[in-house]
Order: C-alpha cells, then structure tokens, then sequence
C-alpha cells in the first residue's frame, strides 16, 4: 500500500481508515438503530404468511373487459406515446418539458433537448412534479368558509366583498411568488386596474431580492441579471448553491458543464471556486472551496475584491478592512485567476445582504462581467420577488387597513418567519382568497379557496429570460373543478373569458408583434410555439443603465455572541421551499448531500457536535430570536464551518400527515412522520424579516441537547460498496471505488488518475458472449456529474419503483435503481472533498449475481444486459448478497397501491414488482425495445440516440451517455476509448458494461493525489 | 352422541357443497393457458362474415397493429363508417323490400338487433342516423381474450413489420362466428417459433427473432 493513495470514506464512521477505502464491515450489518423481530412477532407473520399464500393461491383468472373509443381521438392510439412540449411549473426557472402521455394521461416528464434555457435537463422537483397532478388530497373544487361551493356562489360572493373593498376605501393586495407568465401578469394588472390603490406584491421564499435590489441600485433597473456560467472560465460562487437550488440549477447546470469539459475539443475547463458556510451541492463541485462563517462572506469579497482592484490599478473598492479569515495567498490566487480571467469571469452571490451585493456587482464591473457573463440586456425573470414589498404588505396587514388579499402562488402562513402572527392577523382582512390547490396554512384561514390548475391541466406561457417565450399545454382534462386563475381573475373583472383565448389574445398582441422572423403569419407563429414550446423574440426590457458605482459600506463587524451558533437556514434540493412537501418521491430522495430521507435536522460540523458531546441522530434544541426554537435530531456533516448550525427548510407542511401510513403496513410498521405528526419542521420561524431583508443566515442560534434521539434514515452507509483487503490485487493498495485528477496532471497524461487495472490476463470464463447485434454499455462522465439526483427521481418514475417510507428506509430497505454514492476525501488545507457516483447495476459480462441463482430469473442477453426476470424470481436474495456493487433491491413487501389515482401515473410499459421478487436497474429496456420496434416498423437502423435511459434523458449535466457500442459511431463508442474511462472494481474481472470518467478537478498537483499508478509498483 | 351429530352433519354439508361446486368448475379459468376461450361478447360480432365472407382487411379494424403495441378494438366510429349505411343482414333488408313491394309500401328501416346495440352506444337514432338526445354514448365492453400475462410486454409492431400473419397466433379468424383463443400463448409456443423461424425466415424474408428475456418481461 502506498501513501498517495487517497482516502474515500462515506460516512463519519469509516473516516479512521488507513489507506485506500476505509475498512467498513464487510458485509451489511444492522446498527443498534435497527430493529430486531421478537419470536412472537416472528411467529405471528409466519402464521399470517401461511394463511395468506393459502388464500392467495385459491384465485382465478379475472374476466377483463376491453372498452375502445367511442369516436376514435386523432392523436391517440392505445399503446403509444405521445409527446406534448410544455413548460415545467414546478419552479419559476421554466425549464422546457416534453411531457409523455399514454391514453391521454401523462406519465413522464422528460427535458425538452432544444429549450434554449433548461437545454434538455430536468431537475428532480421538476421530474417529481407529475405526482401532484394525481394527487387525490388536491382540492376538487372552491371552498367558502371552508365549506365546499359551487363557483357561482363563490364568485358572486367575492365581486361583492370586492366592491365593498373598493367602496369602502381599502385597497386591494394580491400577494404572488413571482410570476414569469406575460399572460398571468397582464391578467393581473387587468384585475387590479379596476381597484384604486390596489398592488401587486410579489415575493419569493428564497429571495433573491437583494440581487434585484442592488441591480437597480448600480443599474437602474430592479431585474435579475441572466448569469451565462457558459461563458465563465472563472466562477466565484458566494453562499449561491446555482447547480443544486439557486433560482434555476437546470439551466446553470447546463451553462456549467459547457465550461467543465476537459475531454472535448475545444477542451474547456474552468475554475470555480465556492465560498459558503454549509456543505452545498456546488461547493461539493468546487475546485477551491472556502469554508466562512455567514457574517464573514462579506469580508472574504472584500478582501478579493481590493486584490483585483490593486491588481486593475484602481482605488480599493472598500476600507478599510479587518485581517481576511481565509489565507491570505488563497485570497491572492483567486483574484489573480479573476483578474487574468477579466471578461470570462462571473461572481454570483447568494446573499440576501443588499450590502454584499453591490460589492458583488462592482467586482463584476471591474472584471468585465457586464455584457460578457452577465446579460443584463436579455434578464432573467426567474425572480421578481421585494423582501421590502413584503415587509411592507405584513406591516399593512397587522395595521387592518387592506382591504382585500388575494393570495397565488404562496403560502406565507407557512413560509413567513412570522406566519402564526401572519395568520392571526388575517382575521383584520375583510376578503382573503387563496389559490392553493390544497388546504394548506395559508387557505385553511382564507376565507374562499379557488383551486388553481396544475400546470399540466392549463394554458399559459413563460418568459423566463427576457426573449425566451414558453408555452405550457395542458396534457389532460381538469381533474377537478379547478379553474386556471387569469380565468378566475377574469370573472372577477366582469368579463370572463377562457384562458385559452386570454393566452391567444396576448400572444396576439403583445408576443407575435417582437417576432424575429417578420414573414410569418400569427397562425404560424402560434402553431410552431405550441409544437416547439418555446419561441425566442425580440427581449422587451427597460434600458439598462450604464453601471454607476455606488459607495460601498465596510463589512460589518463580525459580531458573535459566546456559545452561540450561527443559523444558517437552506433549501434542500428536494423540498426547496416547501413545495416538495407534500410529495413522497422528493421525502424519499436522499439528499445528495446527508444522504438522508424524510426528515430535516440540525448540521453541525463533527467538531461542533464532539465539542457538544453529540452524535447523529441526537436531538437538539435550537432556539433562534425571541423565543422560537425548534427540537431537531443532528447531523453531523463534514465540511462545514465550526460556528454554524445549518437547518433545511420546507419540512413540517400541513399535509405530510398523510405520510403517517407511507409504505408498507406490517405489524412492526413505524410511522414516517414525527412526533408533531408531520414530516420534519418548519424552521422558517427561525429566520427574519427585518429592514427591507429576510434573513436566512446569520441569526445567532442557542443549541442545546434535549436529552432525546431521533436516529436518521440515512442512506449513505446502505449498500456501500468495499473493497475487502484479501480481494486487493497482489503489491497493489486498495483500489477507491472512484477515481479523480487534477487539470495538471490531466494535461500532462489523459489517463492520469488511473488505478491501471485494465482488463484481467486470465480469464475463468469462456468468451461465450458474441455480441453480433447491439452492445449496450453506458459511461457516466464523473466531472460532469453535480450529483444533483434528477436522475434517481427519473428513474423513480420510469421503472415504477415504489415509495418505503421512513421506517424501511431505516431498514436498509429503500427501492431506489439508481443511487448515488457520496464520496469524502480530506482535501488540502483541511477542508472536504467531494465525488458523487451515480451507481446503478453495472451489467457484468461475468455476472456474478447470475452464476448463484437457482432459478435462473438473472441472466445474460445477447445485447449485453444483466436481465432480471420477475417472473421467475423466487427470491433468494443470493443474487444481492453476491453483487459486488449493492445494487439490487428486493421487494420484502407487496407496497401500497391502493391510492387509484396515483396509480395513473404508473408507467404501463413496467410491470409493478410484487412481494418477493429482486428488482434492479434494467438499462430502461422497455426503451431500448421500443426504439428497436419503432426502427424496424420504419425499416431502417437503430440511430445513436435513439433509446435513451430515463436517467439520461433528463440529467441537466449531461453526464450519462448511453448507446451501442458496436456501433463505431455511437457517443458511447467514442468515450469507452476515452483514457479517463475506468471500470469500477475492475479487478474482479466481472466486466461492468457501465463506465465511469476520471473526475478531474482544476488543481494545480501533479495527479499523485487521485491513488496513482506507482501504488502498484 | 352429539359428537356423531356434528360430524354427520359436517360430512353431508362437505358433500353438498362439493356437489353444488362441481357443477360450476367448468366455467372456471385457472390463471394460465386460455386456449379455447370463446367468451360471449356483448355484440355477436362475426368475424367469418367481416373478415371472411366481406374480406375486410384485419387492419382496416385494428390498425393499431401496424403502429403499436396493441392491436387495438376499433372505436365504435370506425363501426360506424360502414354501418351508417348498412343497418341489418343483406338477406332480412332483401325480405323487406320484396315484402314491401308486394304490399304497394315503401320499405321500412331493418335495423338488427346486434347492430340496434351500436347504436345505442353511439347513442343514435338509426332512423335518422342523428344523435338522439335522450341517450347517453356508452363504450362497448368486450370481453378480452387474447392475453398475455402481465408481466410479459408483447408488441404487435414489429411482429406485422416482420411479415408474421395474424392467423398465425390468432389462427384462422376469419372462419370464426365467435372469437376463439386457438394458441396457448404460453412462453414455450412464442419461444418455438422465434427459434423456429431464425432458421426458416417469415414470409421468405430472413428475421431475427431474439430469445432473450428482455425481449418480452421487463
């Protein structure tokens, strides 16, 4: 074993190895955490089980009834897709969907490839965003005092309290998340212009108006900026998580991974480093990543930002300035790399610090940002949202003198530092409407409630960018009497009109007139919108201001009270700000991060929790402001500053009761939900919203143990994979499971980082596998993955593959096909690196799970793939046991089903596993036998590209490719030549079909630190 | 003494009941092979006069063959481009017309029952072929026959592609009054016949029919 071979640990646990991969126990072995059956239980599910398969066996074959159409639809023929272009409503990003439906249903989201914005990628909110269409605890219809009406009563009832508002004097306030629709917002001020002193107050939960604020400070106008990360070859990340959760990750994602290519030609490969407090996806990509307490971000800018003002010989931009808290010849480095980088360079700040922004914004300006990086020609308007708008409407609203509110879009009861207060004084608003499609907080105290559509049951439209006009489809019939909102809005105004039409019409007027191509009819221009989902026009935007410098306060003095933590509240890349609460396949997703499910917790960083004699799982009490204070287990979490307690929002939603019953129910079955009897907690009463700013950082916070535990279901030591010492090749070290390099050594030898296990001289098997047909294999290209987790929600709802709930997730027993595996590393200077490896099964040529099954349900097939066959199943287990990588699942339990609307969006090309049989990935062959059908009823070849896996389709990275390696042509072919190509535990000589690239990072370093070849010599 | 009593009277109700119940174990299908299963269907629909006697081609019905998974039933509209015209049997219209003509009358409507319940269905007046208000459209309810079971994907496309005619899984349909499952559908029946034609080829055409699992369970 040699010293420079890098150590990967997983988890706290396995940290204290020696070299290579951290000696974890060989085999799976439950924690004290775990449960333990006790013979009368034992005895009790025997004796049922028995019963049960005796009744279960006494069935006959059900007489099944084929109903066809009456009148025959044109764009339906049962059995086969259709594909809508759409826009996807989960987030206000507006990624471009294609929405696959089946029967006239949709059961898919997938990326549109030709979006110029989302370019193909899909985030896994967006993918799980289908689920709440079938959600049967969605209103069905409008509620008046909580009571269900009809839309008549409830309309007459509101145009008469709104005539009384304006009669009276009070105005009216209509409180919305930032609306990207045209349509939506001309609807809006349609509505409004009929109420003296009405306005519209938009606001977003993870605000970013401090950057619109300082924008309009430094540039005359209140916009958000559209950040092209595919111009940056330098990027300097502050407390902004843009690849995970920060105003459109899709779309960053795809602009990212243009730069981080250092395989292609041209080769690109840019430099990124993050500043932040908490371990977040993109400081888990960062080259250089620098861990600051919140209260000092402002401080480590400043010190950079003078570096690159001395080094453009110009005045410091602030001071004067207190000793940087990071290394001084860090702060040197990166704004030399800024400096050299001027006109390629791009500063993205995440803080809600109007302060921090402006200096952000004039280091961009010294750097050339403007115009290059940064369009602000062409905005974004992903974000609209005043924090002051807000304080002031909240201000308003406890005075008593609105009038009116009417609330889209929102749910401040549950979002707002001060919602219970909020609720309260709701009470003071004569007419409070909500558009909530469920009786969530903020409707349960509205006095009507008229359920918006989901966005896969309207029309409308999206600018997200300036010029960038979506078009969203609806793809089903209503499922409910729901009502789109312009309709309602429009009724309210006296003159109802369909949203169709109001879309059309504004289309009409105001969208076809900034057409690129002068010659086209309306009808044309519409048609093509509708089939393509997006059109680009002319940008419609108020002049932009050359940049005027503004005086730049100082940064402020770090003030810390002792023994206090800094709060750090987030958004997690499932649950964002809430509105993922209500969906079990986001609780499920483990965090690409924590690796935990179905719950949030309190981060600390281990010598933090040492220091407080805490341990995972640990509950703690943490009290922020004036009496708030929250009980939430620990998490210890590597990578994070010492003087931080990070929290994630969007738990404890009124709803995720439901999940109380999630999973299968068995006599030794534990609730998923909490003690509060919902999924996690709110901790936005922890935040603040002071002077203009919502503070989600920052706050000082008291934590201390309760006495309790609450252990996590965590998944990061499930199905790890180890290399056990007496299977490591012979004079070499333990070979880690990933493999990375740095740009140097990249530069100077493409196959650096390579562990040299090529192919095994000698070979046990004979080479009986011909392939004389199609090879599929798939590589996953590891510098380009963010571990983002779109790819497990998409293979979630590709494949079928069920929901456990909490308990089994605790149980190791979690169904996901595809995981990723979170890789530690001790980086230089004490911090944490981080690799993410989407793992899936591996498709060995020498399969070992195939060889130990008795019955022969796992078994090669002449294209290459590793078939498991339901049917034949008689779960042994003997395959999983023997799989190298961990990536079969068993079904311990017939999971619940019985929701029959959530059943439609069951995919009818999968079967739906039942109890006792193994299931794993399947390279998505109902795909890849779909475009083979398809291709021979045309009479030609299979194309490259045509069967594409769920997780490929959709991955905003572009980090899977998959194809036919007979064929010369195919991508696929091409990267398996590729020298960073390795084979995960190739010395097993199982052959893998799926392939990963050398994680290169850019890193000054001669390569030594990715395990190296001289290991082995 | 009650002890004899019990078990005489559990013997003789062991017996009725095995009595009553063997009666019915004829009409029960056991999950498996199907073959011979001829199902009532809710309109006595010939194929032996559609498909045999009219030569009406298979896939002017079920078009979804050629471009699908499923072969597809036809939508009632499809019924509806023929029977808008022809409402009953060639021989009872040809009756009324010569009873008509004997009488001095105008030949009334000839509607037959089984086609009277398409259009009910359809909720038309076949008097006037219009809508009739009073009634609401109902989809017909078929009852399945040819069925593989649910974990098993079969794909008519590329079967049809392939040059494979339908009487050779459906067998000769076009002789049937009442639709009939001929073939077992059993693995090892499609499975003899992929092997069986990568010798032999479909039509004169080579083929290559896999036999990997995939090809049918995922």
């Amino acid at each position: 074993m040699s010293k420079d071979v890098k150590h990967y640990w997983t988890s706290l646990d396995r940290r204290e190895g020696a070299t290579g991969m951290a000696p974890g126990p060989e085999f799976e072995v439950p924690t004290a955490d775990d449960f333990r059956t006790s013979r009368r239980g034992f005895l009790a599910a025997a004796g049922f089980g028995l019963a049960g398969s005796a009744i279960a066996g006494c069935s006959r074959a059900p007489v099944e009834q084929a109903l066809p159409f009456l009148i025959q639809p044109e764009a339906i023929v049962p059995g086969r897709a259709t594909y809508y272009a759409s826009t996807c409503g989960a987030c206000t990003a507006g990624c471009g969907l294609l929405v696959k439906t089946r029967d006239g249903r949709p059961i898919k989201l997938e990326g549109n490839p030709d979006h110029p914005l989302s370019r193909g990628g899909l985030c896994a909110v967006g993918q799980a965003s289908i689920l709440p269409l079938y959600d049967s605890q969605r209103l069905t219809g409008p509620l008046q005092q909580g009571q269900a009406a009809s839309w008549a009563q409830v309309d007459g009832a509101i145009a008469a309290a709104l005539t009384a508002a304006r009669d009276a004097g009070r105005p009216v306030r209509l409180l919305t998340g930032t609306i990207t629709s045209p349509t939506t917002r001309a609807a809006i001020d349609r509505f409004l212009s009929g109420f003296p002193g009405s306005e519209h107050v938009v606001y977003d939960t993870l605000s970013t108006s401090a950057v619109l604020d300082a924008h309009e400070r430094t540039h005359g106008v209140r916009v958000l900026p559209r950040y092209r990360f595919d111009r940056a070859d330098v990027i300097l990340g502050i407390d902004a998580d843009f690849l995970g959760t920060w105003i459109a990750p899709v779309e960053y994602t795809a602009g990212y991974r243009a730069g981080r290519a250092p395989g292609d030609q041209p080769a690109r490969m840019s430099f990124h480093a993050q500043v932040e407090a908490r371990l977040s996806l993109t400081g888990a990509r960062a080259d250089r990543r620098l861990v600051v307490a919140p209260g000092e971000y402002h401080l480590v800018l400043a010190h950079v930002a003078n570096r690159v003002a001395r080094l453009a010989g110009v005045a410091p931009l602030v001071e004067p300035l207190a000793p940087a808290p990071v290394a001084e010849a860090v702060i040197e480095d990166l704004g030399e790399r800024l400096w050299q980088a001027r006109g390629h360079a791009l500063i993205v700040c995440g803080s809600h610090d109007v302060a921090l922004q402006l200096l952000a914004n004039s280091l961009n300006h010294l750097l050339g940002a403007y115009g290059a990086t940064i369009d602000l020609e062409r905005p974004s308007f992903q974000r609209q949202g005043s924090d002051r708008a807000l304080e002031r409407l909240v201000a308003e609203v406890a005075g008593g003198s609105v009038g009116a509110l009417i609330i889209a879009g929102v749910n401040p009861v549950y979002e707002l530092p001060g919602g219970a207060t909020f609720a309260e004084q709701l009470r003071k608003v004569p007419l409070v409407v909500s558009f909530s499609s469920h009786l969530d907080e903020t409707a349960s105290v509205a006095g009507f409630v008229c359920p918006d559509r989901h966005s896969l049951e309207s029309w409308s439209d999206t600018e997200s960018a300036a010029g960038v006009v979506s078009v969203t489809q609806p793809t089903v019939s209503a499922l409910g009497d729901t009502r789109p909102m312009i309709e309602s809005l429009a009724i309210w105004s006296g003159v109802p009109r369909p949203a169709y039409e109001l879309l059309r019409e504004h289309w009409q007027a105001q969208v076809y007139p900034r057409r690129l191509a002068a010659d086209t009819s309306f009808e044309a221009f519409w048609e093509k919108a509708v089939h393509d989902g997006f059109v680009e026009v002319a940008p419609s935007v108020p002049a932009v201001r050359a940049f005027t410098a503004v005086p730049l306060a100082p940064p402020p003095a770090a003030a810390r009270e002792a023994d206090a933590l800094a709060l750090v509240l987030y958004p997690k890349v499932a649950m964002l700000d809430g509105r993922g609460g209500l969906n079990p396949w986001l609780h499920e997703l483990p965090d690409p991060i924590t690796k935990v499910t179905w719950d949030n917790y309190a981060c600390l960083s281990p010598s933090t929790a040492a220091r407080l004699n805490l341990d995972d799982g640990d509950v703690v009490r943490v009290q922020a402001g004036e009496g708030v204070s929250l009980e939430l287990p620990v998490c210890r979490q590597p990578g994070q500053h010492d003087d931080v307690v990070a929290i994630a929002l969007g738990y404890g939603r009124l709803g995720s009761e439901r999940f109380a019953q999630v999973g299968p129910r068995w006599f030794e079955a534990r609730p998923t939900v909490g003690d509060n009897g919902r999924v996690g907690q709110n901790a936005a009463p922890l935040a603040a919203l002071a002077d203009g700013m919502w503070r989600y950082s920052g706050v000082p916070a008291r934590v201390t143990p309760a006495g309790r535990r609450r252990p996590l279901a965590q998944t990061q030591s499930h199905h790890e994979i180890s290399v056990p010492a007496h299977l490591a090749p012979p004079g070499g070290g333990r070979r880690p499971i990933v493999q990375e390099t740095t740009l140097a050594a990249y530069v100077k030898d493409p196959s650096a980082g390579s562990h040299g296990h090529g192919e095994a001289a000698e070979d046990l098997w004979p080479p009986d596998h011909q392939y004389t047909g199609h090879r599929w294999r798939m590589v996953i290209d590891l510098t380009k993955c963010t571990g983002c987790s779109a790819c497990v929600v998409a293979c979630q709802v590709e494949n079928n593959v069920p929901v456990v709930g909490r308990d089994e997730v605790m149980r190791r027993r979690e169904m996901h096909w595809m995981r990723i595996d979170r890789y530690y590393a001790d980086g230089p200077d004490g911090s944490v690196d981080v690799i993410q490896q989407p793992m899936l099964c591996q498709h060995c040529e020498n399969a070992s799970c195939e060889t130990v099954c008795p019955v022969l349900a796992t078994v090669h097939s002449e294209e290459g793939l590793n078939q498991q066959v339901y049917n034949r199943c008689v779960g042994t287990r003997y395959c999983a046991n023997n799989c190298a990588y961990k990536v079969r699942r068993f079904n311990w339990f017939e999971y619940p089903r019985e929701d029959r609307l959530q059943n439609l969006v069951l995919n009818p090309d999968v079967v739906v596993r039942s109890r006792g049989v193994m299931e794993k990935c399947s390279l998505c062959v109902q795909r890849i036998q779909d475009a083979k059908v398809e291709a021979r009823r045309q009479g030609r070849p299979l194309e490259d590209g045509e069967a594409r896996t769920a997780c490929q389709q959709s991955c905003p990275a572009q980090a899977i490719t998959f194809g036919d390696a007979n064929d010369p042509g195919s991508r696929v072919a091409h990267l398996l030549h590729d020298p960073r190509h390795f084979r995960v535990l190739e010395e097993l000589n199982v052959k893998p079909s799926v392939g990963y690239l050398t994680l290169v990072r850019n890193r000054p370093g001669d390569g030594g630190e990715g395990g190296g070849n001289a290991s082995h010599e | 003494m009650s002890g004899r009593i019990v078990t005489i009277v559990l013997l003789v109700a062991t017996v009725l009941a095995s009595v009553l119940l063997a009666t019915r174990l004829g009409a029960v299908r056991i999950p498996g092979n199907h073959q011979g299963y001829e199902p009532a269907q809710p309109i006595a629909f010939s194929h032996r006069l559609h498909a045999g006697e009219l030569g009406v081609q298979c896939l002017y019905c079920h078009s979804g063959a050629e471009r699908s998974r499923h072969a597809g039933i036809p939508a009632a509209s499809t019924c509806m481009n023929c029977h808008k015209t022809v409402t009953a049997p060639f021989g009872a219209v040809r009756a009324e017309d010569d009873l008509a003509t004997k009488e001095g009358r105008k030949p009334a409507l000839i509607v037959s029952s089984e086609l009277q319940k398409l259009y009910d269905a359809m909720a038309i007046d076949p008097q006037t072929m219009l809508a009739a208000p009073d009634r609401q459209p109902r989809s017909i309810a078929w009852t399945r026959i040819h069925q593989v079971p649910d974990f098993v994907y079969f794909d008519h496309r590329g079967h049809v592609a392939a040059g494979v005619t339908c009487q050779q899984c459906h067998g000769p349909i076009e002789t049937m009054e009442r639709v009939r499952q001929m073939e077992t559908l059993e693995m090892g029946w499609c499975v003899n016949c992929h092997r069986q034609v990568n010798q032999t080829g479909v039509a004169g055409r080579q083929v290559y029919a896999s036999i990997d699992c995939v090809t049918c369970h995922y």
